[in-house]
């Protein structure tokens, strides 16, 4: 069929001025046979009854596949994607293998290396003394390093997948489009629910407390788009009044995967946990207690009596009233006094110093022997909190660190 | 009706559609259906209506929708005096046989392209309505825009996308304006690029650059809402078609 159509076009093609390049600036003229051209643009050309022609006439991707053309743009696609696959695979096999010698290096067992280990294994060879992180020398595997790229945005007829290609942002939209979706979504189940009179489900909500949405870079990295301030704004716009509705649980994944969850909680991780001494007492060391110029440490023992030892002395070795205060604080505010005993060294400094480090020392080791309540109402209290005010040096041609001498008008 | 059914077989007649204006209070469509035989004897660019898309709707349809609002007075634009019935109490009333008439066109030509296979492109820019279109063209496998438009999208499109990008065959524009005062830039382009458009043109629009002007309300959700559906009737009617076609050729 194909054969008898090329047979009779021989005859047109010399009669017809071949046609010109099939390929304009901006429209792809997908490449075909000499034949099909002609049948598009001549309709005068003499027709031979049937569907040929009409096959002919259709420039559509499955009789492209069957002729196996591909277009020029899918064709630099192809060569491109290759040529990027093949330099990620010799990278990915280098990092394999440097990774390897590297445990080897170090003596460690190349099976079970971990990228945290390669990260130490580099800083241990390469120390460098640059400030920024990102400028160090580094080691990681070679799809972080490499920014993603997008796979093919068309098929072989030249027909975008996505169908919001034309936008220039098809991820980025198709992100909001689902956001305004999922809003309606959860109007219309919230009418059901009301027309039926139930009510939400109190324990199945949304606990956005602990996380914070993406930033701008991040979203970029996630979607491989460039996305401008405004749009990002809209974003927040729209995923912050989709998270405020009170059937937003139904979308938790779509709401998730633009969520970062924050920092660990500060004390989750750090309180310690007390060690047991011979009287099979339960006790609690903090060193390193600082203040000004004295150092010292704690210890407290928890079935106690409320018993005071500081250097080997009652807490009479404070002679003035605010120091003893500053040192029984920490128990009264928690209601440890009578339940616990203090044992402290402490060296340097003055009495302000010394008390002061004692402080913190308690606090610091009673939150092993309190609650999650009592702890959060000591950090707001400032118990907590390491005092790193230093004595400031005086500068010349001034009588102190900030006294100056008296301001003459002229 | 039989004369006019007798005629409609002809070739010729094509331009004789517009005799189906005889009656003006029409609420039957304006062409009887074709037999499956006729159809299929028939290439489908001779056939006047090889998709039967004519049958999707009926003025009453339209009229129910409140396709038939425009806007006031004021805002008329003077390309659009054509299209009125008249005005009521300020209002514009756009003459829905004409709107019929011209919608026909549009569909069929819609299901055409879709039967060839082009790349059709949704457009709206009012934010009422813009997830709806959106909603549409995803579901109909084709493609939107509701979106700003970037500047050089059709005339630079090899330099913004990267790569030799192929540009949509057909451009649907369920709303011609950017805002009140300027029309959509795509309009301009679209023309400038040779890609025929079809744009539902309320009072205050501009139809001189737009292929198959559709005049009518381009601002009610009901309306948009016909109008979707309608499109994507057509389209799926198209690719049907086409799927059918190319099965039994394989």
């Amino acid at each position: 069929m194909y054969y008898n159509n090329f047979k009779m076009s021989l005859t047109i093609i010399r009669q017809l001025v071949p046609p010109a390049k099939s390929f304009c600036v901006n429209n792809i003229k997908l490449r075909q046979p000499i034949v099909c051209n002609l049948y598009n643009y001549s309709t005068k050309s003499p027709v031979a009854a049937g569907s040929d022609n009409v096959l002919n006439n259709l420039t559509d991707w499955e009789t492209l596949s069957r002729k196996k053309k591909v277009s020029k743009a899918m064709k630099a696609y192809l060569e491109r994607a290759q040529a990027h696959d093949e330099f990620m695979k010799t990278q990915q096999f280098e990092y394999a293998i440097g990774k390897r010698h590297l445990a080897n290096m170090m003596g460690e067992d190349p099976e079970t290396f971990t990228q945290k280990d390669v990260d130490r294994a580099i800083e241990y060879l390469f120390p460098s003394g640059i400030y920024d992180p990102a400028a160090r020398p580094l080691m990681k595997p070679p799809e972080e390093i490499f920014p993603a790229r997008k796979a093919a945005e068309f098929d072989e007829a030249g027909r975008p997948h996505h169908y919001l290609f034309y936008t220039g942002k098809p991820n980025f939209f198709k992100v909001m489009y689902d956001a305004a979706e999922n809003i309606q979504q959860a109007y219309v189940f919230e009418d059901k629910v009301i027309r039926k009179k139930a009510t939400p489900d109190p324990n199945s909500s949304l606990n956005l407390s602990s996380s914070v949405w993406v930033t701008k870079d991040q979203l970029e990295q996630i979607l491989v788009e460039s996305i401008t301030d405004l749009e990002y704004d809209n974003f927040k716009l729209v995923m912050e009044r989709l998270a405020s509705l009170p059937y937003a649980y139904r979308f938790k994944e779509f709401i998730e995967k633009f969520r970062k969850p924050l920092g660990s909680q500060r004390f989750a991780l750090e309180i310690p946990k007390p060690s047991y001494d011979d009287d099979g007492r339960a006790f609690v060391t903090t060193y390193e207690c600082l203040r000004k110029k004295a150092r010292g440490d704690v210890t407290i023992r928890s079935p106690g009596t409320g018993k005071i030892t500081i250097n080997g002395k009652d807490l009479t070795y404070f002679d003035d009233v605010q120091s003893r205060e500053q040192v029984l604080f920490p128990l009264i505010f928690t209601g440890m006094q009578n339940k616990v005993d203090v044992e402290c060294n402490i060296e340097g400094g003055g009495p302000s110093g010394q008390s002061g480090a004692i402080r913190w020392g308690i606090a610091w080791s009673l939150r092993s022997f309190v609650d999650a309540e009592m702890l959060k109402q000591m950090q707001v209290a400032g118990l907590l909190t390491r005092d790193h005010r230093r004595r400031e040096r005086k500068k010349p041609g001034q009588p102190g660190a900030r006294k100056k001498p008296t301001w003459k008008k002229r | 009706m039989k004369m006019i059914s007798n005629c409609l077989r002809q070739r010729s007649l094509l331009t004789t559609q517009i005799l189906s204006r005889f009656n003006s209070t029409a609420i039957e469509p304006a062409t009887t259906p074709v037999t499956e035989d006729q159809v299929a004897k028939t290439k489908p660019l001779d056939h006047p209506d090889y998709f039967r898309v004519h049958n999707l709707f009926t003025v009453k349809d339209l009229f129910d929708a409140r396709v038939h609002y425009g806007h006031k007075e004021g805002s008329l634009n003077d390309f659009m005096r054509p299209y009125l019935y008249g005005s009521r109490l300020g209002h514009l009333i756009f003459d829905l046989d004409i709107t019929a008439e011209h919608l026909r066109k549009a569909l069929n030509f819609t299901a055409h392209v879709a039967y060839r296979g082009g790349i059709i492109c949704f457009f709206n820019r009012n934010a009422l309505n813009a997830h709806l279109v959106e909603k549409t063209a995803l579901e109909s496998g084709e493609y939107a825009h509701t979106r700003f438009w970037r500047g050089g999208i059709f005339t630079n499109a090899n330099h913004q996308f990267g790569a030799v990008t192929r540009l949509p065959d057909l451009c649907i524009f369920l709303n011609t304006q950017n805002n009140i005062l300027n029309q959509h830039t795509a309009v301009r382009d679209s023309a400038k690029m040779l890609i025929p458009t079809i744009g539902i043109v309320d009072t205050n629009c501009n139809p001189n650059l737009i292929t198959y002007p559709v005049p009518g309300n381009d601002d009610t959700p009901s309306a948009i809402e016909l109008y979707c559906n309608l499109f994507k009737a057509a389209i799926l009617r198209g690719k049907e078609e086409r799927m059918k076609f190319l099965q039994d050729n394989n």
